[in-house]
């Protein structure tokens, strides 16, 4: 059992705090948090590519990705009103409390990444969850060779993380290709579905790993090209989303086959998806 | 490992030791319906131990139908949280479980407590418990515990285990806590020749179960070897899948299935309660998330994921042992006829037709 699983908070939420609040695309929130009690917070660490459970008191609770960095980076959850509890959680404000439990799951592979070309691909909201992990490989930026982001959305307007993406620009070899579904006045970059960018980045194949996030129909297409680019299907990583309720292995109601997406994963490689017999 | 002599009528005296410490639970049937349930009693003579096995295995005890398991507050003026956890832990003695039924609870041990996390709210259902379970010296119409290796005995987990040898029982201790009590009745040990009987009276009763679980008996391992290789064609679910009405009694009924639900409900006063509560991997929205995208849309997808879950070998190393415990309750509640015997027939049906002829 790694550290951060040992430390996890597993039955009895932590109060946290919202310090911040900021607009991000329609519909979604970056909430800023601290933990109540300091001593939590500094137990709280965790691995990129984790998620918790958050409880909206009055509401109830709901797994989401961390958009952080394990290092140097606040503490955060940006979220899409989109059930019961999310529209709750978006209803709160600096000074507002919610309850947390986690981190779970495996996360991201770091160090077994470490040398590589990395190739991030993502669809509209899915570039939350890989937000952690381009954030610590960029702090890391020696340690990786070329560093891609294949992002797509069904409009400008859904594009996340713009500002913070230019900022990201700015380091060396991180490079950036953009797409939206439809043409729109004012828009001159590339227009379609997220999975036709991997042809003009011409993506590194050698010592390269993907990692995609985004909604099902999405991920087959970029499955499909990447490996069709010559990727292997252990170099292909994805983060699944499933329905839960316990974070711990418990519930089962994140079960895919023979593994439970919050104590298995949420980070599976093409490889194993694969072998879970079951659609994603 | 002891044996000992208790007379039939001196079984008061165990009972009335047990519920002088512990909140007292055993196979009860009720007055007008005539039906055996596994409850509380609150007359230890409550209990009986020739009742047929009951309606409902004794999961509810460590796994309670639906239950608060702690409360929170938030006044949004003050700014000012609590979170209380629900002290859950109360001191147990079962009394009277059958094998299939132990080694259901033994699996949800295994599950809930031996996996990467333990679950802390039934750690507080199960410690300081005390079991005594019962030898089925006949086995009952549904019961196939002989094909999955769970019965008519217990082999494992009990404090004590009582076999009906006619004017007496045999106890058989199974932990310092079972002798201790054996020492305190003041027992007697039984003779080698009493001693002997229970295992007479476990094959006595295995030449009685019928047909149906003889029938079964080879293939439960077949089944196993089959779902988990995948080995099963997608037509055979589909045939289960529309015979399946979505109802989640075979869940509920079931020693070992143990998915549940988590819902924050008002408890009054501001507070909020979170409540855990069964659920059943057939119903439509256990697997549906927010946004409506549903992995497991088809029935048949989601009921073979329960076969899947009792039968298939990654499953069966979290319990150490098949998932599924031969009590043949969900044969008997289905409406659709498919208890898990009938699914093992199904799937031999179906392997005996990929058989090439010559």
């Amino acid at each position: 059992m790694n550290e951060t699983r040992a430390n996890a908070i597993v039955t009895v939420p932590a109060v946290a705090v919202i310090d911040e609040v900021k607009d991000e695309i329609e519909d979604v929130k970056t909430f800023y948090f601290s933990f109540e009690d300091e001593a939590a917070g500094k137990a709280f660490r965790v691995r990129s590519g984790q998620f918790i459970m958050c409880t909206v008191f009055g509401a109830g609770e709901f797994a989401v990705s961390l958009p952080f960095s394990p290092e140097d980076d606040r503490p955060h959850l940006s979220v899409r009103q989109v059930g019961k509890v999310t529209c709750a959680l978006h209803e709160l404000g600096p000074g507002d409390k919610i309850g947390v439990r986690g981190p779970f799951g495996n996360g991201f592979p770091f160090d077994e990444i470490k040398g590589k070309n990395i190739i991030y691909v993502a669809g509209g909201i899915g570039l939350i969850p890989l937000r952690s992990s381009i954030v610590h490989v960029l702090q890391h930026r020696g340690d990786f060779g070329r560093i891609l982001l294949l992002y797509g959305a069904r409009s400008s307007k859904e594009l996340m993380f713009r500002y913070m993406i230019d900022q990201w620009k700015k380091i060396e070899g991180f490079e950036t290709y953009f797409t939206i579904d439809n043409p729109e006045p004012g828009w001159n970059d590339r227009v379609g579905f997220v999975h036709t960018l991997i042809g003009p980045a011409a993506v590194p194949v050698k010592d390269t790993v993907a990692i995609v996030c985004g909604p099902p129909v999405m991920f087959n297409a970029v499955i499909k090209e990447l490996r069709e680019a010559g990727l292997k299907d252990d170099a292909i990583i994805s983060t699944l989303e499933r329905h839960m309720k316990c974070g711990i292995g418990k519930c089962q109601h994140c079960a895919i086959g023979r593994t439970l997406v919050c104590t298995d994963g949420p980070v599976y490689t093409y490889k194993q998806i694969k072998t879970l017999g079951e659609h994603i | 490992m002891t044996m000992h002599i208790l007379p039939k009528a001196g079984l008061c005296r165990l009972t009335d030791e047990l519920a002088e410490r512990y909140a007292l639970y055993g196979p009860v049937r009720r007055e007008v319906s005539g039906e055996v349930v596994f409850d509380l009693v609150s007359d230890p003579s409550e209990i009986s131990l020739d009742a047929p096995i009951p309606n409902t295995p004794p999961k509810s005890v460590v796994f309670p139908q639906a239950e608060r398991i702690m409360s929170f507050s938030f006044d949004r003026e003050t700014k000012s949280a609590s979170i209380e956890r629900d002290d859950l832990s109360v001191s147990k003695a079962l009394v009277g479980l059958r094998a299939c039924d132990l080694n259901g609870l033994l699996c949800l041990d295994r599950f809930f407590l031996g996996q990467e996390y333990v679950d802390e709210v039934y750690l507080d259902h199960r410690k300081r418990m005390f079991i005594v379970s019962n030898t089925c010296v006949h086995p009952f119409p549904q019961c196939f515990c002989v094909c999955t290796d769970s019965g008519p005995a217990a082999t494992e987990g009990f404090d004590l285990d009582l076999t009906d040898i006619g004017d007496d029982y045999l106890v058989l201790t199974g932990s310092p806590k079972g002798e201790e009590l054996v020492r305190k009745l003041g027992l007697a040990e039984a003779p080698a020749a009493q001693a002997a009987l229970r295992a007479k009276a476990v094959d006595a009763s295995v030449c009685l179960f019928d047909d149906q679980a003889k029938d079964n008996k080879a293939w439960i391992s077949r089944a196993v070897n089959r779902i988990t290789t995948g080995f099963i064609p997608y037509e055979v679910w589909e045939y289960i899948g529309h015979q399946c009405f979505e109802c989640g009694a075979c869940s509920f009924v079931c020693p070992t299935c143990s998915c549940f639900n988590i819902e924050d409900v008002a408890a009054g006063e501001g507070r909020t309660g979170r409540m855990r509560a069964w659920d059943s991997c057939s119903f439509e929205g256990y697997s549906r998330m927010a946004g409506d995208h549903n992995p497991r849309k088809p029935v048949e997808d989601r009921r073979n994921k329960r076969f899947f879950c009792k039968l298939s070998f990654s499953q069966s190393k979290k319990y150490l042992r098949p998932g599924c415990v031969g009590c043949g309750r969900c044969v008997r509640v289905c409406p659709g006829d498919i208890g898990l015997p009938n699914v093992v027939t199904y799937i031999r049906r179906e392997t005996i037709k990929q058989v090439p002829s010559e």
